[in-house]
């Protein structure tokens, strides 16, 4: 989500130089450019805390400490009779546990994995849904204008780029890799260590096949991840992309025509209405979005758990 | 690569998944399992409380349906008791009469008797009284030109005649 005003003051601040859509559009969605706060490399890693690690931890800690005091002031009366925002957690839970988890990796594994993917659908959701909030384009012009904060400050690195955290498919691959482990977890739980690899070639096969299947097999397993980061990271790029190209519109025909009131009339009878239906549209995208990777994990989990051949 | 849409970023990728795990724990620990196992509780309660109230139900109708025997069972009693009795009161009514009607019978047939038995003492003394009068009279009228044995054999004639003149 992008202010116009944001633009605009970036267009002012800048106009001798031509409007470059691209780069605002790129410079809006993608990681901070710097490091919010350096840290030392681990072996050649740079670890250090980027925006998106920032924005992660805001959600981790935001929809922890939501879910948590709900569920405890739910759990502390002496009947348990949902109300408020207890209601809708209750819902989701018994959602989550009833048609994602327990369909699919069957009664007996439901207590291990629920905590599991109800984490991911939370998670998920949060990060998701903040990209959905200006909160940092509005910091960003709260220190622009009133702080003043120079280069360096916390603010200005925080107001660089950066839409929603589970746009970078770094972050959607780290999701990933926990299904992919989670995947191996279930299957050695289940029919232990041995037996989960053994799977991977079902028996009754001559040689050649048998090779070709777990060639698949092995395929499979990286695919099944990439495909879970690639969907949602491409899905939450795209909303993004689409509303800032919209409002980009407004800068675009003011260039084009010399004149800031006919951008300022696109603005108020185009772009502003379409990125208003375009947030709607993208407010569904999140829930499916959290929903799919969620189903998805439980379901390749559930695989591992009843193994067909 | 120069894009940065598409820049591999390490440090991300850890930051990712080690905010996830400990997500994952903390969650699990303070919300998942605590809401999950409260919320089966709760299912058991309910399930159970419905099962309790299918069996009061059950019950109830079994109750009501016993005691609408019972009721039943009564009234007919009832019903046979009153009209046994308006039998019995009729049947001893009956019975009552019978022995009055008899008892009424038995008086006046003792009734008669006595009058019959007094009726032909009366007749015997009277006569008698006749006879002895009759005697005194013809003797009177006689005066002993009769034996005594002849006289009363001429009265106990005259009496078998009489009484064989009255039949």
């Amino acid at each position: 989500m992008i202010e116009p005003a944001r633009l605009q003051e970036e267009l002012a601040g800048e106009a001798t130089e031509a409007f470059d859509a691209g780069e605002v559009m790129i410079g809006h969605i993608a990681n901070s450019p710097e490091p919010l706060i350096h840290l030392p490399d681990v072996l050649p890693f740079d670890i250090s805390i980027t925006k998106h690690v920032f924005m992660l931890w805001l959600v981790a800690a935001a929809v922890f400490f939501l879910v948590t005091f709900t569920v405890r002031r739910y759990l502390r009366q002496p009947q348990m009779v949902p109300s408020g925002f207890a209601n809708v957690l209750e819902y989701m839970v018994i959602w989550v546990r009833d048609s994602i988890v327990e369909p699919n990796v069957g009664k007996r594994w439901v207590r291990t994995w629920a905590p599991w993917l109800l984490t991911f659908f939370v998670f998920i959701l949060g990060a998701n849904a903040i990209g959905m909030i200006p909160i940092f384009e509005v910091t960003g012009l709260f220190n622009h204008y009133v702080l003043h904060g120079g280069e360096d400050a916390f603010l200005t690195h925080l107001g660089h780029g950066g839409a929603t955290a589970t746009a970078n498919f770094n972050v959607t691959a780290g999701l990933a890799t926990v299904t992919f482990f989670s995947i191996i977890a279930a299957g050695t739980l289940a029919h232990g260590f041995v037996q989960h690899w053994k799977h991977l070639a079902p028996g009754g096969l001559n040689f050649v096949l048998r090779f070709v299947v777990v060639l698949i097999e092995i395929m499979g397993m990286f695919v099944r991840p990439f495909a879970l980061t690639m969907r949602l990271a491409a899905n939450m790029t795209g909303g993004h992309l689409a509303i800032l190209a919209i409002l980009s519109m407004v800068f675009l025909f003011a260039e084009l025509f010399g004149s800031a009131l006919l951008g300022i009339a696109v603005g108020a009878f185009v772009s502003v209405p379409l990125a208003v239906g375009i947030s709607a549209l993208e407010l569904i995208v999140i829930l499916v979005q959290a929903y799919v990777f969620t189903l998805l994990s439980a379901v390749f989990i559930g695989m591992a758990i009843h193994v067909h051949h | 690569m120069d894009n940065p849409l598409v820049q591999v970023d390490p440090g991300l990728y850890f930051w990712t998944i080690a905010t996830f795990l400990v997500l994952v724990f903390l969650l699990a620990k303070f919300a998942w399992r605590p809401l999950l196992d409260a919320l089966e509780r709760r299912q058991e309660t309910i399930r159970k409380s419905l099962d309790d109230a299918d069996a009061a139900r059950g019950e109830l109708e079994r109750l009501q349906s016993e005691s609408a025997e019972i009721l039943k069972a009564a009234r007919v009693e009832a019903e046979a008791i009153v009209s046994k009795s308006r039998a019995d009161a009729l049947q001893l009514g009956e019975e009552l009469k019978q022995k009055a009607r008899g008892e009424a019978d038995a008086i006046v047939r003792e009734a008669k008797r006595q009058i019959e038995s007094e009726k032909s003492q009366a007749l015997r003394e009277i006569r008698g009284e006749v006879a002895d009068l009759s005697i005194r009279i013809a003797s009177k009228l006689i005066e002993r030109n009769i034996s005594r044995e002849d006289n009363e054999r001429l009265v106990e004639e005259t009496l078998e005649s009489l009484e064989a003149g009255q039949r």
